[in-house]
């Protein structure tokens, strides 16, 4: 990118490569006006503009769902692939394979890493694979029209439907019992801590969860739960809802202080509860996190920031034994031995 | 009385995981280093310890590598599959067996040597008495069929190699296998074994390890594999001739191995390698290509090269998980939903499982889409005579990639999906390249790589997609063809089958039948498969399953003058091909046509 000719002089900020943001930003979007994803999608931009990674260095992966669809929305120098349902890990891991410099950045749903891909997430989280995973998650299958994922909350109910009871997937614990190397937990409006943690996860060498809480604007009417809207505008004064924010806009920007927690509307009405983790948390220690994890969930809130953090581990690049040069530009005379080589395997074949 | 040389079968019945298994082989080894033309076939069942498992071992000096039609020389040692066994047998056929079974002799009209070959066995090693009874019956064998000492020795050092003290074991255990029979009976039978001459030096191997090595010389740079019988050795063929062939100084390799959770991911992660500018590559079985099918669609409609080796076993569903087949020819050709059309190679000997083995990995980058390798179980795991693997005549194919600026500029107008040199195949651009970045998708899309709905979008692509697979019918390995005369019936057969083919031959010529051959080697069928048929007044297509697959493939795209000129013979019962089978079949269908 270098080659290319002098900008004129003007007030565009650049990055530490000279790149304007305008070349880090994708497509028009098609989501639901005021989308979740559509937030997540400018952070990464952010992100990838802020940390100075050359957008041609970026694999941008993904599956199959509205969270999927977004790499066309960032990123539009990257080459990117939207794979199958819940495949988008294995795809990442033979491009991995072959070559292993570039940054992958994989956007996924709820439906497609807690449900049908869940096998491949947890293995690609075994593998420790070097790929941030973002899961930009609403507890609903908004493509197919709004039915319940396995994350959405027990007691959930949709406009039309039945409650749901089945007990939800947290893919930070799964995670963090598995052993991932970097688990977060954020929210689609909390611009500042998700740009951290997505610039930490690119840096980061071996799998990065981050668990995106972000709310469906079209499907997520939970009218008769307890986080309807039409609960919390009966119960107005009690849970200080003052700041509702209609349909169709996107949900407010939000920083919560570490060890606070804030409610936070949603476009149905619905509230949610986040947490920032305490200053005091200590990230190495699996335990405190899925304690942290599991006094959040019995208090009905949600805790975010940096769970779980763990540099030690060897990614699978090392695991493989790799030589230093990503595979795809080894020579072809080094990929193919020499004849002499299969003269010896003849020789001793007939010995 | 007369003798019978070189051409007989021996069964050995045994049961799994008691080492018969490297006793079956030095048999073999032998026999083959004696120069007698031989085959094994190994039919063993899904089961690791204690499941009946039969040796098969064909004498032949016309070459015929099929199982014989019946036993000559049976060896019993299963309890459990005795009197099965015995009930099988021709009258006049030759029973070793093993007296100390507790079993009875129940058959009077048969050769019967009974050899106490447990106790032999305690005399040397009361604890390993079990595995030693196997090596007895190869001495008895050696005793009385004429089989070489230094031949023996010699086939036991290779399959021991190095491990002394199981070389001496066995050795003397054939001792005491050929000394029993030399001392206590008497030989009445007429089977004998006679050298032979050895014109080309010959070496056995698996089809399995020769399509490994074939990969290895291919360039493969990814392994991703789920173990599934019998395919599994061919993905351990790789694993193992990685620290010979391909590791660097430092002890670094340049070909990835993931073993994957599942097929699905191994068939993602080949598709991940084929985006990423690699040479990625899955083995697998039947199950193994039902369960890949959605990624096999994205590989054909986004185009990438990706290469799976299918190494056929008996369906359907778990099917007969260790006997072979020839069943998945429409699932890989067919295969995942929508209209799709893919190619795949079929070789029929080790020395094409070797240079199909390379050759797919150029063809896939060649035509951008998924390449089948189609073996089978036969073929795969059982030992072949190779006179050696040729190295590969032409330097790796690395198809249309638009590796640098100059070239990107050189087009007049691009598009990933954009076919500009009249062929259906387009160009591509390679992550990490910073050219011409593009979102890959199976969702349908213009020649840009942007979604499109449109109808005439879709259209032209589909039709793109089928010319550009048209267009390899004739760039595949062509058929062979052996058509010495003009004769009016040709069969058409593929794979495995090439190793009985020349029995059944032979058997219908014994009836006064002359019929042409032509194997087929690729799908999609090259032109010369249509010649074939058009200069026969009937030609039979010959395969091992039950609904004539391949015939299904040539009716759908046979001109219609010539559909009527073709029928089906499809035979399968898990067993490799038996000659005779199929030639009484193909006799059927020529009288039901008047011939």
């Amino acid at each position: 990118m270098s080659d290319k000719p002098k900008r004129p002089a003007r007030a565009i900020k650049l990055n530490m490569l000279d790149e304007p943001k305008d070349s880090y930003t994708g497509g028009k979007s098609s989501l639901c006006p005021g989308c979740g994803h559509d937030q997540i999608s400018n952070v990464i931009i952010t992100a990838a503009w802020e940390n100075g990674i050359e957008p041609h260095r970026v694999a941008k992966m993904s599956g199959i769902g509205c969270s999927s669809k977004t790499p066309a929305y960032y990123l539009g120098q990257s080459h990117g692939f939207n794979t199958v349902h819940g495949r988008m890990p294995s795809v990442t891991t033979g491009a991995y394979a072959i070559n292993k410099d570039l940054l992958y950045i994989g956007v996924s749903g709820d439906g497609d890493s807690a449900s049908i891909g869940i096998g491949q997430l947890i293995h690609a989280i075994r593998r420790n694979m070097d790929m941030v995973y973002i899961v930009e998650n609403n507890g609903v299958y908004g493509l197919t029209k709004g039915q319940y994922s396995a994350t959405a909350d027990i007691g959930s109910k949709k406009k039309k439907g039945v409650v749901n009871e089945t007990q939800p997937i947290d893919l930070c614990a799964l995670a963090i019992n598995l052993g991932c190397s970097f688990v977060a937990r954020s929210f689609s409006g909390s611009k500042k801590q998700l740009g951290s943690l997505i610039k930490a996860a690119m840096s980061h060498k071996g799998f990065a969860l981050i668990d995106v809480i972000s709310p469906c604007v079209t499907f997520n009417n939970n009218d008769e739960s307890m986080r309807s809207y039409g609960y919390v505008k009966e119960n107005e004064i009690t849970l200080h809802m003052t700041d509702y924010i209609p349909h169709f806009n996107p949900v407010e920007e939000i920083e919560v202080p570490e060890g606070h927690f804030r409610d936070i509307t949603l476009h149905d009405g619905s509230t949610i509860r986040l947490e920032t983790i305490s200053a005091e948390h200590d990230p190495g220690s699996a335990v405190a996190a899925l304690t942290s994890l599991h006094e959040a969930e019995s208090s009905q809130k949600h805790v975010t920031g940096l769970l779980y953090f763990d540099n030690s581990k060897p990614s699978l690049a090392e695991d493989m034994e790799l030589v230093d040069t990503p595979l795809v530009d080894v020579p072809d005379t080094v990929l193919r031995p020499g004849k002499d080589t299969l003269d010896k395997i003849n020789a001793a074949l007939h010995s | 009385m007369e003798t019978i040389a070189n051409d007989f079968t021996i069964n050995i019945a045994t049961a799994n995981g008691t080492g018969s298994q490297s006793a079956n082989l030095i048999l073999l080894q032998s026999l083959f280093e004696m120069g007698v033309p031989v085959s094994g076939k190994n039919m063993f069942p899904s089961n690791i310890s204690g499941l009946p498992t039969w040796y098969i071992v064909r004498l032949s000096d016309h070459g015929y590598q099929a199982p014989g039609n019946r036993t000559h020389i049976q060896v019993l040692l299963n309890p459990a599959t005795w009197h099965e066994d015995l009930e099988s047998l021709e009258p006049g056929s030759v029973v070793i067996w093993n007296e100390n079974a507790k079993m009875e002799m129940t058959r009077e009209d048969v050769v019967s040597y009974p050899i106490p070959m447990s106790a032999l066995a305690r005399k040397i090693n009361p604890k390993i008495a079990k595995l030693v009874t196997n090596i007895i019956y190869v001495g008895v064998l050696a005793e009385l069929l004429g089989i070489d000492q230094t031949e023996l020795e010699s086939a036991v050092a290779k399959q021991f190699k190095g491990k002394d003290s199981a070389i001496e074991l066995n050795i003397t255990a054939l001792g005491l296998g050929r000394d029993y029979f030399k001392d206590n009976l008497e030989k009445i039978d007429p089977y004998t074994v006679e050298k032979r001459t050895i014109e080309k030096p010959q070496f056995f191997i698996e089809g399995n390890e020769a399509v490994a090595l074939g990969c290895i010389y291919g360039g493969v740079q990814m392994l991703a594999w789920y173990p599934i019988t019998p395919s599994s050795s061919l993905a351990e063929g790789i694993i193992n001739y990685i620290p010979q062939l391909r590791t660097d100084d430092d002890g670094k390799v340049t070909c990835a191995v993931i073993q994957a959770e599942d097929e699905l991911a191994a068939a993602g992660m080949v598709l991940g390698a084929g985006w990423a500018g690699g040479r990625g590559m899955t083995a697998t079985s039947g199950p193994g290509i039902s369960l890949m099918q959605e990624f096999i669609g994205l590989g054909y409609f986004a185009e990438i090269p990706s290469v799976f080796w299918d190494v056929n076993r008996v369906g359907p569903s778990t099917g007969l998980p260790t006997r072979t087949q020839q069943s998945d020819i429409t699932m890989l050709y067919e295969g995942s939903h929508g209209d799709t059309q893919h190619i795949v190679l079929i070789p029929g000997t080790v020395e094409e499982c070797f240079e199909f083995g390379w050759r797919a990995f150029d063809y896939a980058e060649r035509f951008q889409t998924p390449i089948f390798g189609l073996s089978d179980l036969d073929l795969g795991m059982n030992r072949w005579a190779c006179e050696g693997f040729e190295y590969p005549d032409q330097d790796m194919d690395r198809g249309k990639v638009v590796r640098d600026r100059d070239m990107f500029e050189a087009f007049e107008e691009f598009g990933r999906y954009l076919d500009v040199d009249g062929d259906g195949i387009p160009y591509r651009t390679l992550p990490g390249s910073g050219m011409d970045p593009i979102l890959y998708r199976g969702t349908g899309h213009n020649t840009k790589g942007v979604y499109s709905e449109k109808p005439h979008d879709y259209f032209d692509l589909m039709q793109r997609l089928k010319k550009k697979i048209e267009g390899a019918r004739d760039l595949l390995p062509a058929p062979i063809l052996r058509e010495e005369e003009e004769c009016e019936v040709g069969i058409i057969y593929l794979g495995s089958m090439e190793n009985t083919i020349q029995e059944i031959d032979d058997i219908l010529e014994s009836t006064g039948i002359k019929v042409s051959q032509c194997r087929v080697r690729a799908l999609p069928m090259h032109s010369e498969v249509e010649n074939f048929i058009s200069r026969h007044e009937i030609t039979i297509v010959l395969e091992i399953n039950r609904d004539g697959q391949l015939y299904g493939i040539l009716r759908k795209e046979l001109p219609n003058n010539l559909i009527t000129k073709v029928r089906s013979v499809a035979y399968s019962d898990g067993v490799p091909p038996r000659a005779g089978i199929y030639a009484e079949r193909i006799l059927e269908t020529l009288k039901g046509d008047g011939q």
